[in-house]
């Protein structure tokens, strides 16, 4: 067998060896091997044996990638080592891709305590405005009345819709008009689609869908009475709210009308969606705002934001939808904390009672109450503040056409459009926008065939409505933890091999408890702490008027009996000693602490 | 004061700047060129990036399963079941077929035709077949001959209409012959009957014989190392697997496993690494350095498993069974293979993995050799660099997502036919009830005297050397 192969030094008969327990001093007798001598065995098959090239490295791995030395298995090493080597060089080029952001976003400073931004007007920052971006003060003087417009993804098509019924759509920066429409019926609210081909008017009695031209394609006739209405891009669902209260999601793709709530709390005028997770919020007459998901029937936040109606709702998407802004018809403004919602962070009183609110990209709030329009910008908007006064103004601009009847920002420009009795005006904002956008997600300047591609795979990419949920990163991570269990008390019935794979797992100690763990070493703290049960207690538990002598009898008897529960426990006990002594021993620094495991990645975080 | 306000401006003017977007850079510079794309990563500005990516991966898995089309051919011309294949070195294309009726046929693959067809080359079954070299073809069988074929020779039917051609040289030997295999470099070759005999292509007689001492089994299969070419491996009747070394002209080792083998491959890229395909429905990777376990256990087959072969990257094998399955396996992982089966398919007793990792033939017993593309999503054809990226993107998508419930299932799950699931179905019953009782046996027995042996431990009787 010695010159089996080669003669080679690892051909002959291996010993049996015990993994882990000798396995430092043969580490380093390997690895000193290595330096001195070369491996025959290697040298005798490679004159046949070639790595293929993609098994080769490529270049040298990126530093300070987590060695798993200690990980005995080494398909389990070789695959950890190289996700982490991968993760660490995605980051790394994650890094380098912030080079690609080019444009520069708009701002307006002043120097000094006493000048301030808000005293600068449009007509300055449209002289300060390159050619381009002026162009995006505009006014259209229209007569049907209030007005309420809403945007592209991309922020190149607006569409408008008058209270009297009129309604248009166009592309705002080239000036082209798509549809222009007429619809001498009461009309409350327009939303595009998934582009600017097609897009849906709530009009007197149900909802409409046009296409790009203008030429009616459905009357979703079980939307009744609609009053606003949401697009959520990435689910392809329509929601609306209406006079009757009910909350519908429908399938623009499929058709389908995929869910309707009752929200039981009446007639809902405020609506708006939560870019980053999906979430509808409504707010109602009785001056609670309410959280929607289609998976659930019931609101999976309700809230009482102010003492009147709530008369408008605004997420902000700067910081992925955590901050929630609502204006009341009692004329405050609150701001929220999406993930607290005791109290809110901010709040102050306007003039004119009920105003309309948006955040734009930046994270800029617009309040137009009364007649005018004031911008706050962010860490004041959004730091814990007492005291009712309004944060310091970022800018405000004064329009005579009251009621004011929408606010939107254009995304990736410096733009808010203001809607109210005369018309819409545009009025340019620095510093509100996203510079940068993304191709792939919307372009201001793609073209027929991006639009397309774009259709076709978002498409592709439809979330399911069930999907939605208040914490979008659910997808992906750990299930949680399954509550039923088939042991009673700790012990099982079921032999081993018929258990579910988890209980297998606890039975084996191969489950990862470390909640539960970290429980029992806190409740082990307590009974050091309160060991001796008071003169009451062991009253209490003594037990009377049984038959003592039959008792010690069957205790006596039970000691021959391998009882796996007492076994289980005992096993725990001894498992329970021996962490407390590896953590002396650590304090006291004669041991080393534990290396970090494969599975650690496993463990929940708290 | 006028010049008070104009400074006031220009200070404004410099204090002041509105977002914009110069057209220019974002629209082609001439009609035709490609629009010049933005990117912006902040995860900000891609909403619901896990969940699209989670469809993305999804619909990645569904469109596998949905252009999972792997049959390619069916290649007819043997009367009876096709025992034993080999493939020509240094082709792609081409390899050699033996039959039960003793019928000897080259394939040409890829042109889906016979390159040389022999009727009657062997009286009885022809029991394997490999490549002596480039053109001549060593066949063996049950008639106690080995013949050697040139296969350059165009198949012309001579006056007394005998066949196409008649062999080269023929080595008769003792007993029937089981299989056969050809030195790597050196002009020797292996054959297994009762004992191991080695040939030499110029004498007719057999050079020496290799067997290992008190044995009396009947040989199965016989194959040389590909990368240690004087080591050879074969298995027995006897249940064993045994290792010789032509240059001592001894057996060094033997193997007595629970059940016997039968079929044997060598890993062309792990020079220490053998497979065996059993009796008892697995397949076995041995590390010859430690023969006392096997390395991995391979567990889906639902009968014996009657041939194998390593794909030429030694990432894969391919085996195929008495089940009339033929099972594509990842090197390491056990469980879960590709399977492939059609209604006609009978009991699969010869598999080959092609030069280039991309096709599988199967010989089965109604007579033909199937053509199988080895990954069975896979396009046939050219393709073009943006698609090939779209394939990685989706592999890649299909093996980040593979834990999520709803992508696994739809990449693991195949359909197969009702008695292979239902064959499977109860060796898992049965299997189960056995592990059951074994346990309740254990927990009515004193504690430690009955304790548990993993599967692995269970493979091996004994070793001998």
């Amino acid at each position: 067998m010695d010159n089996l192969i080669a003669k080679a030094d690892a051909i002959r008969p291996v010993k049996r060896r015990r993994i882990g327990k000798d396995d430092q001093p043969r580490k380093s007798q390997s690895s000193a091997k290595a330096s001195t001598s070369h491996d025959r065995t290697l040298e005798s098959v490679s004159l046949h044996t070639v790595l293929p090239k993609s098994f080769r490295s490529s270049s040298p791995p990126p530093e300070n990638v987590p060695k798993y030395s200690h990980i005995h298995n080494p398909k389990l090493r070789t695959q950890l080592t190289r996700q982490s080597t991968q993760n660490a060089r995605a980051k790394a080029l994650l890094k380098d891709a912030d080079l690609l952001l080019t444009e520069e976003a708009g701002m307006m400073q002043v120097e000094g305590d006493m000048e301030k931004t808000w005293r600068v007007g449009q007509d300055e920052v449209v002289k300060a405005a390159g050619e381009e971006a002026a162009r995006g003060r505009k006014e259209w003087t229209l007569d049907g009345g209030p007005y309420r417009s809403k945007y592209t993804r991309n922020g190149r098509h607006l569409a408008i819709v008058g209270k009297k019924g009129h309604v248009a759509t166009f592309d705002w920066q080239s000036g082209t008009m798509h549809a222009e429409l007429q619809l001498r019926e009461t009309c409350r609210d327009i939303t595009f689609l998934h582009d600017h081909s097609h897009f849906a008017v709530a009009q007197q009695k149900y909802v409409f869908i046009y296409d790009r031209d203008g030429v009616e394609l459905h009357k979703l006739k079980s939307h009744i009475e609609p009053t606003r209405m949401e697009f959520l891009p990435f689910h392809w669902l329509l929601a609306t709210v209406g006079n009757a209260g009910y909350l519908k999601y429908q399938d623009t793709s499929t058709g389908q009308l995929v869910v309707e709530h009752r929200t039981k709390l009446g007639a809902c005028n405020t609506m708006t969606q939560n870019i980053h997770n999906a979430v509808i919020h409504l707010g109602h007459q009785n001056g609670t705002v309410t959280l929607w998901t289609p998976n659930l029937p019931h609101p999976a936040v309700r809230l009482l934001a102010h003492i009147g109606p709530v008369a408008s709702v605004s997420v902000d998407p700067s910081t992925g939808g955590r901050y929630m802004a609502t204006a009341g018809q009692d004329g405050t403004v609150k701001v929220w904390d999406c993930r607290n919602w005791k109290g809110s962070v901010r709040q102050w009183s306007t003039r004119g009672g009920g105003g309309e609110l948006e955040w734009s990209q930046k994270g800029a709030l617009a309040v137009a109450t009364g007649g005018s329009v004031n911008i706050y910008t962010k860490p004041s908007i959004q730091t814990p503040f007492a005291a009712t006064v309004a944060p310091p103004l970022y800018l405000t601009h004064p329009i005579p056409h009251r009621p004011l009847t929408s606010v939107r920002f254009c995304p990736y420009q410096d733009i808010l459009t203001i809607g109210h009795a005369a018309g819409l005006s545009s009025i340019l904002v620095p510093g509100t926008g996203e510079p940068n956008f993304d191709s792939m997600e919307a372009d201001p300047f793609e073209n027929k065939t991006a639009r397309r591609e774009r259709e076709v795979k978002s498409l592709l990419d439809k979330i399911k409505p069930d999907m939605i949920a208040l914490d979008p990163e659910f997808i992906g991570s750990l299930a949680p933890p399954p509550k039923l269990s088939t042991a009673v008390d700790g012990a099982h019935d079921i032999p081993f091999a018929r258990l579910p794979r988890l209980e297998r797992l606890r039975v084996s100690g191969k489950a990862d408890e470390t909640e539960e763990g970290d429980a029992h070493m806190q409740s082990g703290d307590e009974e050091d702490g309160a060991k001796k049960p008071t003169k009451e207690e062991k009253e209490k538990r003594k037990m009377r008027g049984k038959n003592k002598s039959l008792k010690r009898y069957l205790r006596k008897q039970r000691k021959n009996v391998v009882d796996p529960r007492a076994v289980a426990v005992r096993t725990k006990l001894e498992k329970q000693r021996e962490e407390r002594r590896k953590a002396k021993a650590i304090a006291s620094g004669a041991e080393q602490e534990r290396k970090p495991s494969a599975l650690d990645r496993f463990k929940r975080a708290s | 004061m006028p010049f008070a306000a104009t400074e006031w401006l220009g200070f404004l003017l410099q204090k002041i700047s509105v977002l914009q977007h110069a057209p220019s850079q974002h629209l082609p510079a001439r009609p035709g060129d490609p629009t010049p794309t933005s990117r912006n990563l902040d995860p900000l500005m891609h909403p619901f990036a896990r969940a699209r990516e989670r469809m993305r991966a999804l619909n990645a898995a569904k469109m596998e399963r949905m252009f999972a089309k792997p049959f390619v051919a069916a290649l007819e011309g043997h009367v009876d079941a096709v025992e034993t294949m080999a493939r020509k070195p240094a082709t792609l294309d081409v390899a050699a077929s033996g039959s039960w009726d003793g019928g000897l046929i080259v394939h040409d693959i890829s042109r889906r035709s016979q390159l040389l067809s022999v009727e009657q080359a062997h009286k009885g079954k022809i029991t394997g077949i490999c490549f002596a070299d480039a053109d001549r073809l060593l066949s063996c069988g049950v008639d106690r001959n080995v013949k050697l074929w040139d296969t350059r020779s165009v198949p012309e039917e001579d006056e007394r209409g005998a066949g196409p051609s008649s062999p080269l040289s023929i080595y008769p030997g003792k007993s029937a012959f089981n299989s056969i295999d050809h030195h790597r470099s050196d002009p020797l070759f292996a054959t297994a009957s009762n004992l191991v005999q080695i040939w030499d292509e110029t004498k007719s007689a057999a050079v020496s014989n290799l067997t290992f001492p008190t044995s009396t089994e009947t040989i199965s299969a016989v194959r040389f190392n590909l990368s240690e070419p004087s080591v050879l491996a074969s298995i027995g009747s006897d249940r064993t697997f045994t290792l010789y070394d032509i240059r001592t002209g001894k057996a060094e080792r033997r193997v007595i496993m629970q059940m016997r083998s039968n079929s044997l491959a060598w890993s062309p890229t792990f020079p220490t690494t053998v497979l065996l395909a059993s009796e008892d429905h697995n397949l076995y990777t041995f590390d010859i350095r430690s023969l006392n376990t096997p390395t991995q256990i391979y567990k889906a087959h639902v009968a014996a498993v009657m041939s194998c072969d390593w794909s030429p990257t030694g990432t894969e094998f391919v085996s195929g069974g008495w089940d009339r399955t033929v099972r594509i396996w990842k090197e390491g992982v056990g469980t879960a293979p590709e399977v492939y089966h059609t209604k006609r398919m009978q009991r699969v007793m010869s598999t080959l993995y092609t030069a280039d990792a991309r096709y599988v033939l199967s010989g089965s017993d109604d007579g033909n050799v199937r053509i199988w593309k080895a990954h069975s999503s896979d396009k046939l054809g050219v393709i073009t660099a943006r698609e090939r990226a779209a394939i990685e993107y989706r592999d890649a998508l299909k093996d980040k997502w593979k834990m999520d419930a709803e992508v696994g299932k739809v990449s693991r799950s195949r359909h197969i036919p009702k008695p292979v699931y239902k064959a499977a179905q109860l060796k898992r019953t049965m299997l189960d009830a056995q592990r059951v009782k074994e346990e309740r046996r254990r927990k009515h027995t004193r504690a430690g005297e009955n304790k548990p042996k993993a599967e692995k431990k269970k493979v091996v009787i004994a070793e001998q050397s």
